[in-house]
């Protein structure tokens, strides 16, 4: 009897193994294996563009000392930080617009915010050099109506640029999980709440944004780990003055064929963001349907 | 060729845990073929643990299940001659309602010119005919009850598994169904074994009942043994609800409540039990009238506070409380003028319509 | 029920978010206009006023060699990609939501890091792999380093969708004498098929427009993408706009029509009334 139970719940097993067996090898073999093997170069040295096996935490104390890779690590953490921000501000109301006042268009609303994501990004940086270079559509139309009598030359090559390619770039992603949590907030809530004598502000602040948070977090943390990590809008967009950590990566890796110390700096910004994706676990649970 | 069939299911010494949790502790019963048996109990005693043992999507820890005499233990649902209709119905969306009838023949392997003229057959039973074509999403919630049922009948199968089949439905559609099953039943003669929790159900629709508790059934009989005779005082209380005195067996043949022995029961009443034995008298609220303090009942009686008159025409409900605290209720007729909320009254009744259980 | 503006204040404010909803609109389809405006420009180096237009560039696009050479790479490699993180997504999926399975948060770390790992890191950790199987690079390996993103996009989505799923379906099916294989042919695979399909076509287009992982471990294959790269770090022919425009229309237009068709089939057969 005892022998029946058990091959049933053997078979169950040996089922969830297969199926998962795969993927999971894969991406030992492809994700957890190479983030180990730059973890262990990063301790490496670099010798007549050769690597030299070692243990020195020369790579690492370089990143914080060397006052190009602190600087690059500086602009990204602002850079990220300044596009996290104007991309929740920005946001916020067109999630709350989609999932509260669209109606029937609700769907294809949605739909249309999220479609040029989907974009490649080499065409939508390409997109954004047509707008805004020295020739570009956006000088070019401020100078025929008179607003300005010389072009902007800070428009493109320069962090502005960037910005508001990564602006460009994430908005969308963090339109997602803040629609979700607006839309998972009932309007009977709201509609209580304004029964309790709440105005619409002040109902605003008391139910909505409290329930909406959850998905404001879990997209400032994308929008952040994303903008840190970005190097096609910066290495198209952001010129070659001010460099971004990732650029400076490249830089060390392709350039210089310092690979160690290229690794360093890729590990210490995956230490940054899974830092930040742990301190914001409690709210990614909350994000993802653990319903209140 | 013996001339007694087996049971239909029997469920032998079935333990059932999860971990640490132990669902199903120890029940056997077994359910004879064409009975209509209801399993009865609040949430979470392991009503649906045990339905779902009987259809293989559970297995028991210890114990044994068997189906027309074989043992069903490690064979997989989709080999037991068993059918279910599920409390969310499990409708397939992606499939008509004649479909959805047709599914289980198929995988079968029935011929199709059967398929069809069963599933119009079928159709026709649960009141549906000339709705085969419709998809799931164009049908009432009774609709797809009735489509539920319909699905799992029409292979004809050895036990029909019902979890909570009729828990979905407003009240009046509930009764309506309630009578459907009934007849559907009683025509097919098939065996059914259905899960709920609504106490009124169980004692309408089925032949036996078992009345389960914190994993275990506490006692298993056709539905006026269980009203009129209940084994122990969860059941008592559970099934059309009792008022029951805490009391002790004292020498001879008292009833001792709080020390003193209660006025009016017999001693043939405590004739099988000790002296000291822990016991409750068990008497249902319809079976109790009040009278004023110092009148002279003819059966046993208890003075309590009425605390509490609540009007509901034909009848009133009298709430008292007994000198314990527990509270004890009478259903008089709504004619007569009830006593004052705050007085203490004498609760009284016939001594054969009240019975001891353990305590 | 959708909130219907009543009050003038509250009217007042709706007339608001819809004007900011369609700036924003603006914002994002702006940069898509413009990409497709210019493709039409006659000028060797676009740019205002538009004078005079032309289709040539769209001929010239289809006669540039290495343009569609790099097109056809890049389409090849997506359909591999995305047809791989489906297989792969598919059963992990449907495991995660649906046994119990233990180690449930150490596997759904190793599905979630791709996504939120850096491209950049990700590129570079695969070109120190690549040291051990020099074969691999190029095509091959654009398509593992593909694979690796995308099937944990697919086995996210498919992991939340089948949980959504009822899995009393299951269970009806199995009870009435249907193997796990026919459950799966007959009741799990009709139902899930417009998840599936918008997760394949997720997987491909992300593949398809992906640039940093593939140009570093790409040798001498050329992707669109990275063709794309080479070109505007160069003055950038009129060319490129063209190409782009009409598969940023087409990307556009997939993701739209097949993102409404799943709502709509998920409307379909979710709507089961109970009561
Ligand atoms: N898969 C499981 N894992 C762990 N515990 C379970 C599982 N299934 C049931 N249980 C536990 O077993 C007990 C009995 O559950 P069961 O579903 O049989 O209750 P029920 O009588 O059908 O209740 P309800 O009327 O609410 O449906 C509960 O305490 C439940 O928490
Ligand atoms: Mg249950």
């Amino acid at each position: 009897m005892q022998a029946g139970a058990g091959s049933a719940e053997k078979r169950r097993r040996r089922f969830a193994a297969a199926g998962i067996a795969p993927l999971m090898l894969w991406q030992f073999v492809f994700f957890v294996v190479p983030v180990i093997l730059l973890l262990v170069i990063s301790f490496w040295r670099t010798r007549n563009y050769r690597m030299v096996p070692d243990f020195t935490f020369a790579n690492y104390i370089a990143v914080f000392t060397n006052g190009a890779m602190w600087r690059a690590l500086l602009l990204s953490v602002q850079t990220a930080a300044f596009v996290t921000i104007a991309c929740a501000v920005l946001a916020y109301p067109i999630a709350y617009f989609i999932a509260k006042k669209a109606g029937r268009l609700k769907g294809l609303l949605l739909i249309a915010v999220i479609a040029p994501f989907w974009i490649s990004i080499v065409m939508r940086v390409a997109a954004w050099r047509l707008l805004l270079g020295e020739n570009g559509v956006i000088n070019q139309s401020l100078l025929s109506i008179g607003l300005i009598d010389q072009p902007l030359g800070f428009l493109l090559y320069s962090p502005v640029a960037t910005s508001i390619g990564l602006v460009y770039a994430y908005l969308p992603l963090y339109v997602l999980p803040l629609y979700a949590s607006i839309d998972a907030i009932e309007d009977n809530w709201i509609a209580a709440a304004k029964d309790l004598n709440a105005g619409p502000m002040r109902a605003f602040w008391e139910v909505t944004f409290p329930l909406s948070l959850p998905g404001l977090i879990v997209g400032a943390v994308f929008c952040f780990i994303f903008g840190l990590g970005e190097f096609v809008t910066p290495a198209l967009l952001g010129g070659g003055k001010q460099l971004m950590m990732s650029q400076v990566i490249q830089d060390q890796f392709q350039r210089r064929l310092d690979w160690p110390a290229g690794a360093a700096i890729s590990i210490v910004m995956l230490v940054i963001v899974f830092a930040l994706l742990a301190v914001s676990m409690k709210w990614f649970r909350k994000a993802s349907g653990e319903k209140l | 060729m013996t001339n007694t069939k087996p049971p239909a299911v029997e469920i032998d010494a079935i333990t059932k845990s999860y971990g640490e949790t132990t669902a199903i502790r120890g029940v056997s019963m077994d359910v004879r073929d064409g009975e209509f048996v209801t399993i009865l109990g609040p949430s979470g005693c392991g009503k649906s643990t045990l339905l779902r043992m009987i259809s293989g999507f559970a297995e028991p820890t210890t114990g044994d299940v068997r189906i027309g005499g074989k043992s069903v233990v490690g064979l997989a649902p989709y080999k037991r001659d068993t059918a279910m209709v599920f409390q969310d119905y499990a409708l397939f969306p992606h499939r008509t309602i004649a479909e959805n009838i047709a599914f289980g023949l198929r995988m079968r392997k029935v011929e199709r010119a059967e398929i069809a003229r069963r599933v119009d057959e079928m159709l026709a039973l649960i009141n549906l005919s000339g709705y085969g074509g419709r998809r799931v999403s164009e049908i009432s919630g009774g609709q797809a009850q009735r489509v539920a049922l319909g699905r799992a009948l029409v292979v004809r199968p050895s036990v029909l598994l019902l979890d909570e089949p009729l828990g979905a439905l407003d009240m009046k559609l509930r009764k309506q169904m309630q009578a459907e099953l009934k007849k559907i039943h009683r025509e097919l003669g098939l065996t059914f074994v259905a899960v709920t929790h609504d106490q009124e159900e169980a004692l309408t629709l089925s032949d036996r009942i078992a009345v389960m508790n914190a994993g275990s059934v506490e006692q298993f009989a056709d539905p006026e043994t269980l009203y009129r005779r209940p084994a122990t005082r969860f059941v008592a209380d559970f099934v059309g609800g009792a008022n029951l005195i805490d009391a002790e067996v004292g020498p001879a043949g008292a009833l001792l409540f709080r020390g003193l022995p209660l006025s009016g029961i017999g001693s043939d009443a405590v004739k099988d039990r000790a002296i000291g034995d822990k016991v409750s008298l068990v008497v249902r609220p319809e079976c109790v009238a009040t009278s004023a303090l110092g009148g002279q009942a003819p059966g046993p009686a208890i003075e309590a506070m009425v605390t509490e008159v609540l009007f509901s025409g034909a009848v009133q409900q009298i709430v008292g409380r007994l000198a314990d605290g527990s509270l004890f209720v009478a259903h008089e007729q709504g004619l007569k003028p009830p006593p004052e909320r705050g007085s203490t009254v004498l609760f009284h009744w016939d001594g054969s319509l009240s019975w001891l259980v353990a305590r | 029920m959708s909130a219907r503006p009543r009050s003038p204040q509250e009217r007042g404010g709706f007339a608001l978010l819809s004007l900011y909803a369609v700036l924003i609109y603006l914002f994002l389809y702006l940069p898509i206009a413009v990409i497709v405006l210019f493709a039409f420009d006659a000028k060797p180096i676009p740019g205002l006023p538009l004078d005079t237009l032309t289709t040539g560039w769209f001929v010239e696009a289809l006669r540039d060699q290495k343009l569609t050479g790099s097109l056809l790479t890049s389409l090849r490699l997506a359909v591999v990609s995305a047809i791989l993180s489906t297989l792969l997504a598919m059963p992990a999926a449907m495991v995660l939501a649906w046994l119990p399975i233990r180690f449930k948060s150490l596997v759904m770390a190793m599905v979630l890091g791709p996504v939120v790992l850096p491209q950049l890191v990700l590129g570079l950790g695969l070109v120190i792999l690549l040291r051990s199987a020099p074969d691999l690079v190029g095509e091959p390996a654009i398509i593992l380093a593909h694979t690796t993103i995308t099937s944990s996009y697919a086995t996210l989505i498919l992991y939340s969708r089948f949980l959504g799923f009822r899995r009393s379906y299951i269970e009806a099916a199995m009870n009435l004498g249907a193997s796990e294989l026919v459950v799966f042919r007959e009741v799990i695979l009709p139902l899930v098929r417009p998840a599936l399909i918008s997760v394949f076509m997720l997987a491909f287009t992300d593949a398809f427009g992906e640039f940093v992982v593939a140009w570093f471990v790409a040798g001498f294959t050329e992707t669109l993408p990275i063709t794309i790269w080479t070109s505007l770090r160069q003055v950038i022919s009129p060319k490129v706009y063209a190409l782009s425009s009409v598969i940023i229309l087409v990307t556009l237009a997939i993701s739209l029509v097949s993102q409404l068709w799943v709502i709509r089939q998920t409307r379909l057969t979710s709507k089961v009334q109970t009561s």
